[in-house]
């Protein structure tokens, strides 16, 4: 009688979490280096169109001309155009952009299952937020990291200023992590808890039992607007198992007993691909900007790879 | 089909289904299975959902990996019931064949092509022409007779086997014991259908032998009704005995129960002369054992008048050369007298003369050894302050040559005193009376102690003991053979610890305490005897005359027990001289070949199969060890012994072949041919059916298909 055979990559036949806790090494002066240049890179990218000030759709008390209203009761006479009056005998008011600094808030997902992969995802994740934070802090952005699972589970307040990074990779290395994702759930305390808004960089794998809609959607509907990506590991997309096996979720511990062969692997594979393509098409539809990568990619690529790709700073 | 193995179907349907259970149940047992970490089930969950489909044809792969792991299950079952085809014949034999090994059968008969050939070549090519001829259904086992009997394979069919079994055995130079063969070969059989013993032999065995045997079951013979049952074999003549019931118990006791067993002889040998020597021995004279006589005896087994020329060895010297003519028949004794010494190993060799009748086809009976102890006039000194007593005891000892030195004279000068300035050569023997000199006499001398004492004593004393008396007589040890010395008086006597490690052994003992011992020390033996002569009245008893007499010859190594000769093929007792503690002895035979021969009561216990010279060799015992194994090599010995073996049985020297061999009175037939049948065994088969289903599991697994 045969006996189970099963081989699998060490990262998932052992738990990933203890791994992952470990987040001294992160971010070193090579890092450093890395997003330094990174930065350099991306002025030439946008070049011209970087400014310390950013321009929103906000209509305030601005110097800058935005548009016409009609005038309603109440408003300040200060700013009806009278000339426009005189042409069109129109009570129209001006309107004018308010300036103010953007604020990106880098969501990363820092659940359990975050922890797997080789390297585990959340460090990548990090990284990448890292590098896009020193992105945002040179250009003077206001820059917030809010790490989350089924909740928020710390925050960064908004900084800006290169010099700021440092708070930034303090606080990467030391936030609490675990838990099981629900991104729905932290998505509505994050918008809860901050009434400004801006650039909302979701950084997750999306392994979320609950969906990955409604957690997007909370972010659009408040006015966020939310730039998915998406992280997985290679071999959890096509994992290298074989023979009897029990498959532990690692944050719901729910045990699963399955005979691997190569047809299951194959439908797994497909599985995980459909699920990929459905948040890629659901962002998609929605206009939201989404970069799926594996943490084989170098972070640096990847972040190179978002500003060509015009979905970031714009 | 027929099944071979030896196990009842019972037993195998038992084992059959006792397997095909714990298959069933690892099947029925919950598989623990190896634990991994995913970062999302929901995802394997949706993809088994997808599968449930299929789930029948899931549990079906199941089954078929269990109908496959019990079809391997139940295939080696088969296999181990040994299978074959067509041995379905009732007809078939279980034979024994009883292969005689004895010396008789190393006779060169010869033939035009093959003039080497030995009597035992052609018992072997008879024997394999009978197993060739085996039907498939007949099985057989091959016993080698000589003085012992010994199994060379178990029952088979398998006619390789039996063959491999043939080959490399080689005869031996004893006797054959038939009854113990035939007896053998009869619990052998006991129980199996069909039975058959053939003998494949030249039939030189005793008349005695060839009587031990009853074709009748014991409680049909029992009353003497000299009428066969109906269905038995056929009985040979009336033994008058028998009819009269007379020594009826014995001889029915000792023999061999062949009832209902077909026996058959396959004669080998065609030569019948031979001259041999059939006794041949040697002796010391007791009055002058420098000088001894040598007894011989020769006999022409032939029916022609025989010529050969008889010479003595000692050593290597021929020291006398007979010509021997021999009637057909005759014994010829011839004794030699007054022989001087020189070697210890003595041997008579017969040789054939050119002419008629100077062959010889059985060259084994014309070598004889015998073993003397080397002696001559012993050269003993006598350390002593003149001690009447001791010098009149050892002049009546016609074998010694007393030389005598003071102690003051021997400690003068210690080296010079113990060479005899005569011959130039070291004493055979020191005696020092109540002295214990600082300087032993070197090896080869022997010493011999009267009341050692202090530190200078080769003997560690523990004690003195007061007026003690000897309750104990080791008179198993040459030293005290023959020696009644309960009734001497000593004032005081000191008590020795003995050294088992260095071979010491008490010689007399007062209750427990040890008050005379003796050891061999290298090439020498020493005895101390913890008593002054001044202050025991044992000069005035025989004892004491017989003590020093004892001691000297066992000095020179002369047992007058000794037997000059032993027999090959018999279970001997050979004495120690001395050595005790031993557990067992290595035995070197004459042809180099080493062996372990356990020591019981101070005597090897020992069965030689090799005519010549053989070699006892005494290690030192383990220290505290209970059996005492074969030490290192390096470890010197503490005595080599000689034996001589001789064939010595008229029985193996009278090599005519029995053209027809009689046991009981019934003269036995030819084995008859085997009934043909054809026969295939088809384990091999089986087994490679078995691994042909191992593999397609092992693919079927791994190619999940039946999981």
């Amino acid at each position: 009688m045969a006996g189970a055979a099963a081989t699998s990559s060490p990262a998932v036949a052992t738990s990933g979490a203890s791994r992952a806790a470990d987040r001294s090494e992160l971010f070193d002066e090579r890092f450093l280096r890395t997003v330094e240049h990174l930065h350099m890179v991306s002025r030439k990218v946008f070049a011209g169109n970087l400014r310390a000030e950013r321009r929103t759709r906000k209509v305030g008390s601005g110097i800058e001309f935005a548009d016409h209203r009609t005038y309603a009761r109440g408003d300040d006479f200060r700013y009806i155009d009278w000339n426009l009056y005189g042409r069109l005998d129109r009570l129209l008011l001006r309107l004018f952009e308010e300036e103010e600094d953007l604020h990106i808030y880098l969501l990363i997902d820092c659940s359990d299952s975050m922890a797997i992969g080789t390297p585990p995802k959340l460090h990548y994740a990090m990284k990448v937020g890292a590098a896009l934070s020193y992105v945002g802090l040179a250009n003077l952005d206001r820059v917030a990291i809010v790490p989350f699972a089924s909740r928020l589970l710390g925050r960064l307040p908004p900084s800006r200023g290169k010099n700021r990074i440092f708070r930034v990779f303090e606080f990467l290395r030391g936030c609490e992590i675990g838990g099981q994702t629900d991104v729905a759930a932290a998505m509505t305390q994050f918008v809860a808890q901050h009434k400004r808004r801006g650039l909302a960089v979701l950084i997750s794998d999306f392994y979320d039992p609950r969906g990955f809609e409604e957690g997007i959607n909370t972010l659009r509907y408040n006015k966020f607007e939310p730039f998915v990506l998406q992280v997985y590991d290679q071999r959890e997309a096509a994992p290298n198992l074989a023979g009897d096996l029990a498959l532990v979720d690692c944050e719901t511990g729910e045990l699963r007993e399955v005979t691997v062969s190569k047809s299951l692997l194959e439908a797994y594979t497909r599985e995980h691909e459909r699920y990929c393509k459905e948040l890629e098409s659901f962002c998609t539809a929605r206009a939201v900007p989404f970069f799926r990568t594996h943490t084989g990619v170098p972070f640096d690529e990847l972040v190179l790879r978002i500003f060509r790709a015009g979905g970031f700073l714009r | 089909m027929t099944w071979l193995t030896p196990l009842a179907a019972r037993t195998v349907a038992m084992v059959a289904l006792a397997a095909a259970v714990l298959v069933i149940i690892a099947y029925l047992l919950k598989m623990r299975r190896r634990r991994f970490e995913v970062p999302f089930s929901s995802l394997w969950k949706r993809v088994l959902e997808q599968r449930d489909a299929n789930s029948l044809w899931k549990q079906l792969r199941r089954l078929l990996s269990l109908l496959l792991t019990l079809a391997i299950v139940g295939l080696i079952v088969v296999a181990v019931s040994a299978p074959t085809l067509g041995a379905t014949d009732h007809r078939a034999r279980n034979v024994v064949i009883l292969l005689d090994t004895s010396a008789s059968m190393r006779a060169v008969d010869g033939d035009p092509e093959r003039p080497r050939l030995t009597r035992f070549d052609r018992a072997k090519e008879r024997a394999l022409t009978l197993i060739d001829g085996m039907g498939g259904g007949d099985r057989a086992m091959i016993m080698r007779v000589d003085a012992q009997t010994t199994p060379l394979s178990r029952f088979t069919s398998d006619a390789a086997l039996l063959r491999k079994a043939l080959d490399g055995v080689t005869p031996v130079d004893t006797g054959a014991d038939l009854p113990r063969a035939l007896s053998a070969a009869a619990d052998a059989l006991r129980g199996r259908p069909n039975p058959m013993i053939v003998i494949v032999s030249d039939g030189a065995y005793s008349e005695l032998a060839k009587g031990q045997v009853r074709w009748t079951a014991p409680e049909v013979a029992a009353p003497p009704t000299g009428a066969p049952p109906p269905g038995a074999p056929p009985t040979g003549p009336a033994d008058p005995e028998a009819e009269a019931g007379a020594a009826f118990a014995d001889a029915e006791l000792a023999a061999v129960d062949l009832s209902g067993i077909d026996v058959h002889y396959l004669g080998v040998g065609s030569r019948a002369e031979n001259v041999g020597i059939v006794a041949f021995n040697v002796r010391r004279y007791i009055a002058n054992k420098a000088s001894y006589e040598v007894f011989i005896e020769v006999q022409n087994f032939g029916a022609e008048p025989a010529r050969r020329q008889l010479t003595l060895y000692n050593g290597e010297t021929p020291i006398e050369v007979k010509p021997l003519e021999l009637a057909p028949g005759e014994r010829r004794r011839e004794i030699y007298r007054q022989l001087p010494g020189g070697e210890s190993q003595l041997r008579a060799a017969l040789r054939p003369v050119d002419g008629p009748g100077g062959t010889d086809p059985f060259p084994l009976d014309d070598e004889a050894w015998a073993l003397l102890p080397a002696r001559k006039k012993q050269h003993v000194l006598l350390v002593t302050n003149d001690n009447l007593y001791l010098e009149g005891a050892m002049l009546v000892y016609d074998n010694i040559e007393v030389f005598k030195a003071t102690p003051a004279e021997y400690d003068a000068a210690p080296a010079a005193a113990v060479v005899n300035i005569t011959t130039g050569k070291p004493f055979d023997a020191v005696v020092f009376d109540d002295h214990t000199p600082a300087v032993l006499p070197p090896p080869p001398s022997n010493v011999l102690l009267f009341h050692p004492d202090g530190d200078n004593s080769p003997f560690a004393i523990r004690g003195v003991l007061p007026r003690p008396r000897i309750t104990e007589l080791a008179e198993d040890h040459p030293v005290m053979r023959w020696l009644t010395m309960s009734d001497v008086n000593f004032d005081q006597a000191n008590v020795f610890a003995i050294d088992r490690t260095k071979g010491e052994v008490a010689l007399a003992k007062s209750v427990r305490d040890p008050i005379a011992v003796a050891r061999r020390d290298g090439g020498r033996k020493l005895i101390g005897l913890g008593w002054s002569l001044a202050g025991t009245d044992l000069m005035l008893r025989v004892a004491f005359p017989l003590l020093l007499v004892n001691s000297l010859d066992w000095f020179a190594g002369d047992d007058a027990d000794l037997v000059t000769t032993y027999p090959t093929g018999q279970r001997l007792r050979i004495p120690l001289d001395g050595l005790t503690g031993l557990r067992e002895v290595t035995v070197v035979d004459p042809t180099g070949k080493r062996g372990q021969a356990p020591v019981v009561d101070g005597a090897v216990t020992l069965v030689a199969h090799r005519v010549g010279v053989h070699q006892l060799i005494a290690y030192p015992p383990s220290t505290g060890a209970p059996t005492a194994g074969a030490p290192a090599p390096e470890t010197p010995p503490l005595a080599t012994l000689e034996v001589a073996t001789n064939l010595a049985s008229t029985t193996e020297s009278q090599i005519e072949p029995a053209p027809d061999l009689a046991l009981g009175g019934q003269t036995l037939a030819a084995p008859p041919a085997f009934a043909v049948s054809a026969r295939r065994d088809l384990w091999l088969y089986v087994v490679l059916a078995v691994i042909a289903l191992l593999a397609l599991e092992w693919i079927t697994y791994h190619r999940r298909i039946t999981v």
